[in-house]
């Protein structure tokens, strides 16, 4: 590689982008995982008025889907502008028919995508080519990278050909892999685009242009007379793309020193056996061929990087003429094909190539599968393929890196195996998400790759917890640009950042012999090695390693940063991996941190620095004896007493050692029991709210909040005390007259807490003679924990009484178990608690369709799961098909489950005869709740009974669907981003419907789960990622477009500060007859702001205006009343009042007082129109209709 | 029409109108008007050190801490440098008020650090500010710590500034000196131009229904002024610097009596949160009408007049109101 003017670190995302950006007039976005983050670089870009290569900037547009975007990619392209996006995944389904399109029309046009798995069985948020292969009909031609230098340079070279060769690009690699893995790489220079790029080919584009002054007409329809011939006409193109490509890399290589090819080939001039792959696993493969081919083996590696169209004339010159084996890995899965995409376009050739003659003999050829959804790859794996194209009678279809125990495909590999030099650092980073961990090996990486001739290479793991999630950070320092294009394996270095991850996982397993271990920990030096788990211990000493421990926390602390050790740990890894001069090394951190935090104030950065001082002489090393003394064993990661499938499956998930198991351990169609999260016991709080009963007034409000059901209350009779543990405490029920005779407890989970301190914020009970003293008290979790864990094991096993007398209200409803709990979202979720809550009040007949999203994550994603059953083994039924789909998922569920019921019923009238008529004419009779379903429930076990002998078919049909006479309340949830943006239009339909389905709208104002974009539901005046500079659109009215119909149920609630509404909404909203809409606020994280003040934040959202709470309920206009009641009344705060306190808010303030000012009135403005106009409907009468729709 | 110019800490003012800290100036339109209806000065609002540490604490606590933590999300706002935290806003604020009109600015400032005060001192010099206002706004709580230490503290500060900066220094004061002269005395030594009388202290209240602390503002009444007076009327005979009355001037008249006192200034700002920044005229027009009522061709004549040396009962300043209260009760003829 020619030595760059300077080299830069970062990830292929970046990369893509800025190459992307510089070359493009108008970006149109839509946020997916992992492709968001190029959109959010062209934005912030566009936002500071970055200009492209012609010194204009390129206008970002975030559209409400991909499909939306891909829209408006194709409308600038029509009129002649340089335009791109990036997608992934679902994101690139959506986009199809507009890429068979711009392919038909021959339009210059390059797409970026992160390759990601499609969601099939499950979701998967992770890398493989599922995507991008399902889109090789389009027409587009494919270009594949496989490392981040190459990601940036082949960006650029498909933005300089498709101009030329006029067929647009899906310039693609691996989503994480490479689209998240940060890399040294020698960046291109505004000078060398510029000479890659053919002004007269930007001429003809425009020439090409809609323009009235010269008008065309595109986009026809043909009859069978005409389209075949003129779909034939653009194959020239196809003919011509590869010469064009090729040209256009050869001049990449004049520019860079850089020679890319359509083909790469790499190994043996005289291979025989020869591996064609396409994407980061190309890297893997290269590593393995020369290691083998120093020893003498005759392999090589053919890269493609071209995969349509497919040159043949590219391959054979790539492609030794002596390979007489060759295996074709794909990393996508085509059920039921002959072959995996690569392996097919391969055989085609090679046959084609053999047939025209162009090839003398045709290799054997097989094909293996590796890599779906980022599953390891490595050279390990590929010397297992090399042995089997050597074997007399290799497998023809393989799969890698998994066992295979069902079809039998995998082959075996040495798992053992390490190929990776001595001369190449490796250091593995347990952290905590929030620790600042990976920040801190981002800018390590940084100093190490920008500063020293050393390659460096990042790459993270995040699990999918929102809260308390663990990171490992895999970083590499060489002298060669590395290709190592999977997770560390063997590392010389061990950073255990979350001293928890000890006891969880097996995080010294990679330590190499003579490795250091540095472990961030309260427990003094001297008292360190007594207190580590035996196994640890025992792998200390066999890898001889050197042990060192510093109180990072409390280095943090001191120095007032909180729980940040990121800078406190950095230093420790400077000091002790000796990848630098220490002083040298010291220096770029400073420096580091003046830039990084600069722009958050001195104080930061002061703080930082004073951290970095003390770190290094707090930093020690503890001797590692030569024997192991300690007794204690790691405690079992779950329960001994959980079901089998937990005990075999989900433990090894939560041990970090889900690869180990095989393909019979996993339901084959993505099918998982509910109520496992209750086995993972994560214990991440550090504080725990503590039940205080003499003050305690049983108002339940801390129920109510809790976003993870990790308080609970119950009232029981006195006789469920009988064998309470000591630390069990319970009162008389006094919030209810005529229960006194009962008992009432408030119980923690404290290993399922996560310490976000709602519940005791909203504790308005305090000591009269102490007031900082409430009912509930927040103390550290360690002195309390095991006494809690005891009350809170008995507390789940006490009966509730019977709840039947009480009115069903904010203090009742939160009495009824809830059967979602111990979720993974974010402390303080604002989500949460409205799931939670819908499943206290209908959770045993509940049926959820889930928009993917933040809901959808925490309610779905394995390990655990928080939906689970109540004593009955009734609980919610939960699945989520898509983002865009979920109104409609949501009305198909209920047009099965009113098939069936009807099914039913109309049975049920064909036997009527032969049961008793009372029991026929109460199964008939409609109800609701709790006691109805009871009795309902109990009518279908007589119906059944009654039936038990009766071997008519009809009756054995009814007995089969009887069930269906208890009805389903269906519940379609999800975000705003689905519910305002993607799914609007199918959300629009369903509620036009008049079918009974209900919508819960969680709303955060933004989509949170990919990293708070901008939706309709964003407020004006917030900042948000594409809309940096604050949003100048008012939100979106969502709940008055539905009302509009006049059939639909419409409200709009907030449960941390009036959660009375909000319970009488959702049970007006199931009463209802048709559709309803309930639209929820959300408090999020990415509001920017302490979400303990949550309940404060909402009241004044609600008090400014700008969050009314409301309710249109179309019964009203029959009973003669208005139809919309405004349950928030007039606003009473100014909206600045509420917007200071955010710092989405702020952040626009800080940047341009001016603007905020303006939009400050702006949103004052829309606050008044909106009151006013509801004030008016909330006083209007309309006539009632003459028949209603049910 | 009286002459109503006045020097102030070495500025010459048109009148002795200042637009008081408050949330009046973050709006630079606001101030034009004001100035354009007679203000003298602007004196912005504090820059408050602990606020902007606490700040940019919560900038890193919810901005950085979110970063990388998500394997969805790089972040959860937008990753840019709009946080231009610590004296930037306050500074470009300042900036902006001075190219909106053509009166001194006072930057006013309250620090938390040793540091502190001296480097945002000089950065608000540098931003333009004609002089610097010291809030030594300090809640003392702690037992150990006595008056003259505090008071030793606060010299320092003002010491560190004076010697910092090249425009001149005043001083914002609370009431609660057990010898406010003796206190503005050394404040002089120290370099001070000027002190203004008095904070208006956050008064915070009880919450009963709550037990919770009520932490409200509210705007200041012209009940409030008669503390002043009587510090303005005790401070000019004596004191040799510059006197500013600040909390409860309401009216003209309010203003002519602070004047009649000693002020050489006097800030407002609730009559103008209350009747909006145009109410500056009305003020001044009082003001003028009542000295030419009175005979006094300009303000600075009637400056001082009513103060501990002049007044007519010097006395009447220096006895405990009630005590001079009781005695006129009894003094009064029955019937």
């Amino acid at each position: 590689m020619a030595e760059p003017a300077a080299w830069k670190t970062l990830d292929a995302n970046e990369a893509v982008a800025s190459v992307a950006y510089r070359l493009s007039e108008v970006i149109a976005i839509y946020p997916i995982t992992p492709a968001s983050a190029m959109g959010e670089h062209a934005d912030a870009w566009s936002a500071d008025g970055k200009p492209n290569l012609w010194g204009d900037v390129p206008d970002v547009t975030e559209m409400q889907s991909e499909g939306g975007a891909v829209g408006a990619v194709h409308g600038a392209l029509m009129t002649g502008a340089l335009t791109t996006t990036f997608t992934a995944s679902q994101g690139l389904l959506l986009m199809l028919p507009d890429l068979f399109k711009i392919a038909g029309e021959l339009t210059p046009f390059c797409l970026h995508v992160a390759a990601r798995a499609l969601a099939t069985h499950a979701l998967s948020i992770f890398g493989d080519h599922s995507d991008v292969m399902a889109a090789r009909a389009t027409g587009m031609a494919m270009l594949c990278s496989g490392s981040v230098q190459e990601a940036q340079d082949l960006a650029a070279i498909a933005h300089a050909t498709t101009l030329t060769a006029r067929l647009p690009f899906l310039h693609f690699f691996d989503g994480f892999r490479t689209s998240h893995e940060v890399a040294k790489v020698a960046p291109l220079a505004d000078d060398t685009l510029r000479a890659l790029i053919d002004p007269a080919a930007i001429a003809a584009h425009r020439a090409r242009a809609l323009d009235p002054d010269r008008p065309v007409i595109r986009g026809t329809a043909q009859n069978p007379d005409v389209f075949f011939q003129s779909r034939e006409a653009g194959e020239p193109f196809y003919a011509a793309l590869p010469g064009a490509l090729d040209g256009t890399m050869a001049r990449f290589a004049e520019l860079t020193g850089r020679r890319y090819r359509l083909f790469d080939y790499v190994g043996h001039p005289e291979a025989e056996r020869v591996i064609v792959i396409m994407g980061s696993g190309g890297e893997c493969v290269h590593e393995a061929v020369e290691h083998l081919v120093a020893r003498g083996e005759k392999v090589g590696v053919v890269k493609v990087r071209l995969f349509r169209p497919l040159s043949v004339a590219h391959l054979l010159a790539a492609l030794p003429a002596t390979a007489t084996s060759v295996a074709v890995l794909d990393r996508t899965k085509e059920p039921g094909a002959s072959g995996d995409p690569l392996l097919q376009e391969i055989t085609t050739a090679l046959v084609d190539a053999v047939g025209s003659g162009a090839r003398a003999t045709l290799p054997r050829l097989i094909g293996g599968r590796f890599g779906l959804a980022s599953k390891e790859f490595t050279p390990a794996m590929v010397l297992a393929v090399f042995a089997e194209l050597a074997a007399a009678q290799p497998r023809r279809r393989f799969t890698l890196g998994i066992n295979d125990d069902v079809s039998h495909s995998s082959l075996p590999y040495d798992r053992a195996l390490d190929l990776e030099p001595d001369d190449v650092t490796r250091a593995l980073f347990y952290g905590l998400g929030a620790d600042g961990t990976v920040s801190a090996n981002k800018a390590t990486i940084k100093i190490i790759g920008e500063e020293t001739s050393r390659f460096a290479q990042g790459y993270f793991e995040y699990d999918s917890r929102k809260s308390g999630s663990t990171t490992i950070s895999h970083l590499r320092f060489g002298p060669r640009p590395i290709r190592s294009s999977y997770l560390v394996r063997r590392a010389q270095f061990v950073a255990i950042h979350d001293p928890e991850a000890l006891e969880r996982r097996d995080v010294l397993g990679a330590a190499m012999p003579g490795a250091t271990v540095l472990l961030n920990t309260a427990v003094a030096p001297e008292r360190v090695w007594d207190g580590l788990p035996r196994d640890v211990q025992a792998r200390l000493i066999e890898q001889r390693c050197r042990l060192f421990v510093i109180d990072g926390n409390g280095v943090a602390t001191r120095a007032g940063l909180g729980g940040r050790i990121n800078t406190v740990m950095q230093v420790c890894f400077f000091k002790l991996a000796d990848v630098m001069p220490m002083e040298a090394a010291l220096a770029s951190v400073r420096r580091s941190l003046e830039q990084t935090y600069g722009r958050r104030g001195p104080e930061v950065v002061k703080r930082n620095l004073a951290a970095l001082d003390a770190a290094l002489a707090e930093l020690h090393e503890v001797e590692v004896p030569a024997t192991v003394t300690a007794t204690r064993v790691k405690l079992p990661t779950v329960p001994v007493s959980a079901p089998a499938l937990v005990q075999r499956v989900t433990r090894l998930l939560l041990e970090g050692r889900g690869d180990e198991l095989p393909v019979s351990a996993f339901p084959p169609d993505g099918t998982w029991p509910t109520g496992t999260s209750k086995y993972e016991k994560r214990a991440i709080a550090r504080s725990i709210p503590i039940w205080q009963p003499d003050l305690c007034i049983q108002c339940n409000f801390c129920v109510m909040i809790c976003p993870h059901a990790a308080i609970q209350a119950k009232v029981f009779a006195p006789e469920a005390l009988a064998g309470a543990p000591e630390g069990f405490r319970a009162e008389p029920v006094s919030f209810e007259r005529g229960m006194n005779h009962l008992r009432y407890a408030v119980q923690v989970a404290p290993e399922d807490c996560t310490g976000c301190g709602l519940c005791v914020e909203v504790c308005p009970a305090k000591d009269r003679l102490k007031p900082q003293r409430k009912a509930l008290v927040d103390e550290p979790l360690a002195p309390h924990r095991a006494r809690e864990r005891d009350a809170f094991a008995f507390f789940e096993q006490i009966p509730s009484a019977p709840l039947d007398g009480l009115k069903l209200d904010k203090r009742s409803a939160v009495l009824r178990p809830p059967l979602f709990e111990f979720s993974g979202a974010c402390a303080g979720c604002g989500e949460t608690p409205y799931v939670r809550l819908l499943t206290q009040l209908f959770g045993d007949h509940l049926v959820i369709a889930n928009a993917t999203g933040c809901s959808s994550i925490y309610g779905g994603n394995l390990p655990t799961t928080p939906y689970t059953t109540d004593v009955h083994g009734r609980g919610p039924a939960w699945a989520n098909s898509l983002f865009e789909d979920n109104a409609e998922f949501g009305l198909g569920m209920r047009l099965g489950i009113d098939a069936r019921a009807a099914q039913a019923k109309a049975l049920l009238a064909a036997v009527a005869g032969r049961l008793p008529p009372a029991l026929v004419d109460a199964l008939g009779v409609p109800g609701d709740g709790e006691a109805w379903y009871a009795a309902q429930r109990q009518r279908v076990a007589a119906l059944i009974a009654h039936l038990a002998d009766d071997a008519s078919p009809e009756a054995r049909a009814l007995v089969a669907v009887a069930p269906a006479l208890v009805p389903r309340s269906v519940w379609i949830v999800g975000g705003d981003g689905w519910a305002y943006d993607i799914g609007y239009g199918g959300l629009d339909h369903v509620l036009a419907s008049h079918r009974k389905v209900n919508v819960l709208v969680l709303d955060t104002e933004v989509y949170s789960n990919t990293g708070g974009q901008a939706s309709k539901a964003t407020p004006l005046g917030a900042a948000a990622k594409f809309a940096t500079a604050g949003k100048a659109s008012r939100k979106k009215d969502l709940g008055l477009l539905a009302m509009s119909y006049g059939h639909v149920y419409v409200a709009s609630i907030a449960l941390q500060s009036k959660s009375a509404q909000t319970v009488d909404v959702l049970l007006e909203a199931e009463r209802h007859p048709g559709p309803s809409l309930v639209i929820a606020h959300s408090p999020c994280i990415a509001h920017g702001y302490d979400l303990v003040k949550s309940p404060t934040q909402q009241k004044r959202a609600v008090d400014s205006g700008m969050w009314p709470l409301y309710r249109y309920d179309p019964a009203r206009v029959a009973r003669g009343e208005a139809p919309l009641v405004l349950d928030s009344g007039a606003p009473k705060l100014d909206v600045a009042a509420y917007m200071q306190h955010e710092a989405r808010f702020r952040m626009v303030e800080l940047r341009s007082p001016e603007r905020y000012a303006e939009l400050l009135d702006l949103a004052r403005a829309g606050v008044r129109q909106r009151h006013a106009f509801y004030d008016q409907l909330s006083r209007i009468h309309l006539p009632a209709e003459e028949k209603t729709h049910g | 029409m009286a002459d109503l110019t006045t020097s102030w800490l070495g500025l010459e003012l048109s009148s002795p109108f200042v637009v008081s800290a408050s949330p009046l100036t973050r709006d630079p339109a606001a101030i034009a008007t004001a100035v354009e209806a007679g203000a003298g000065a602007v004196v912005m609002y504090s820059l408050f050190e602990e606020q902007l540490l606490h700040e940019q604490l919560a900038a890193h606590r919810f901005l950085d801490a979110r970063l990388d933590a998500d394997a969805e999300a790089r972040s959860f706002l937008p990753d840019v440098d709009v946080f231009s935290l610590d004296a930037t806003p306050y500074v470009q604020q300042l900036e902006r008020l001075r190219a909106k009109v053509d009166v001194p600015i006072v930057a006013s400032l309250n620090g938390t650090t040793p540091g502190g005060w001296t480097s945002y001192a000089r950065k608000l010099e540098a931003a333009g500010a004609s002089a610097l206002e010291l809030n030594l706004y300090e809640v003392a709580t702690s037992p150990l710590e006595s008056g003259a230490t505090v008071e030793d503290r606060q010299l320092a500060v003002v010491a560190a500034v004076v010697a910092e900066v090249d425009i001149p220094v005043t001083v914002k004061l609370s009431p609660f000196y057990a010898s406010v002269p003796a206190f503005v005395r050394r404040l002089e030594h120290a370099g001070a131009r000027g002190v203004t009388v008095f904070n208006r202290f956050y008064q915070p209240d009880v919450d009963l229904e709550h037990l919770d602390v009520d932490r409200r503002l509210v705007a200041s009444t012209p009940a409030e002024l008669p503390l002043r007076l009587h510090a303005l009327a005790v401070l000019a005979p004596t004191s040799t610097i510059s006197l500013g009355c600040t909390g409860g001037v309401h009216t003209g008249l309010d203003a002519a009596k602070a004047i009649l006192c000693g002020a050489h200034v006097v800030a407002v700002a609730s009559a103008l949160l209350m009747h909006g920044p145009r109410h500056v005229g009305v003020l001044k027009d009082e003001l003028a009408a009542w000295l030419v009522s009175k005979g006094y061709r300009s303000s600075a004549e009637a400056r001082a007049v009513m103060d501990l040396r002049s007044a007519p009962d010097p006395h009447a300043w220096e006895r405990l109101n009630y005590a001079r209260m009781l005695d006129g009760w009894r003094d009064r003829p029955i019937g």
